[in-house]
């Protein structure tokens, strides 16, 4: 899975403008030092998916798609940016 | 010689049908009412006054905001003015054009997020304004300018235009 085109990059960062939590709060940073972030975030991400994958137990790693392993990485993610509301809660 | 002002409430203005700001509500203690201007689409919002005694000179703009989430960053509020003399100007009102932009660029004070911050536009091109003349203003963030760096949205709580009656 290729890194992010500037179009999609462009459109996370204005959505996560959008949807950033009050709660949480932005940090002391610029729109473009946001960009810079959201880019090395999925650098970062693209660079790291090799170990990613290597930390995942048998038998997901091997019967997974990447798709598969990407949205459960995010929903984790999500969890713990308090961004993932469970039926259970 | 006076200043005439006159308020123009968020909830008051009007829109175009696309690129606008979210009105939205806030407050714990009292209700505060604004147009949410979004940090990476540019989006304006119209209102219609009666330039009542306008005399001559610039037309003052006062945008009273505050951050949603930032606290640091600049943000390009840029306001544009039409101007109508009724029984007088031919002008089709519904394709009437609006006068050149001015623009202002307004910084983020720090310290507390949602402060609230005054930018000041002084509105050079009046599109030959005359007492009495029906004035429709557009209020908009450049959210595309280079200069405009504040991430999140610029909420609008007031913005008032003053002028001098002679």
């Amino acid at each position: 899975m290729a890194v992010m085109d500037a179009t999609n990059r462009l459109r996370t960062w204005a959505q996560a403008m959008r949807d950033w939590p009050r709660s949480i709060g932005m940090p002391g940073v610029t729109k473009p030092e946001l960009r810079a972030a959201l880019n090395a975030t999925d650098d970062w991400i693209e660079a790291n998916q090799g170990s990613f994958n290597a930390a995942l137990p048998i038998p997901f790693r091997t019967t997974a798609t990447v798709p598969q392993k990407v949205f459960l990485f995010c929903y984790v993610a999500m969890r713990r940016a308090g961004r993932l509301k469970a039926q259970e809660d | 010689m006076a200043t005439v002002t006159q308020q123009l409430d968020p909830g008051s203005g009007q829109f175009l049908s696309t690129a606008f700001p979210a009105l939205v509500r806030g407050g714990t203690n009292f209700p505060v009412v604004g147009l949410a201007y979004d940090a990476a689409a540019n989006e304006a919002a119209f209102w219609l006054i009666r330039a009542a005694n306008y005399g001559t000179g610039n037309v003052t703009v006062d945008v009273d905001w505050y951050a949603d989430t930032a606290t640091t960053g600049a943000v390009v509020w840029q306001a544009q003015l039409a101007a109508i003399t009724t029984d007088t100007d031919t002008q089709d009102t519904e394709t009437k054009a609006l006068a050149t932009l001015d623009t202002v660029t307004d910084s983020h004070l720090g310290t507390v997020g949602q402060r609230l911050h005054r930018a000041v536009i002084t509105m050079t091109n009046l599109d030959a304004l005359a007492a009495d003349d029906d004035l429709w203003i557009r209020i908009a963030r450049d959210a595309a300018n280079a200069a405009d760096t504040m991430a999140g949205d610029a909420i609008l709580t007031l913005a008032t235009v003053s002028y001098s009656d002679v």
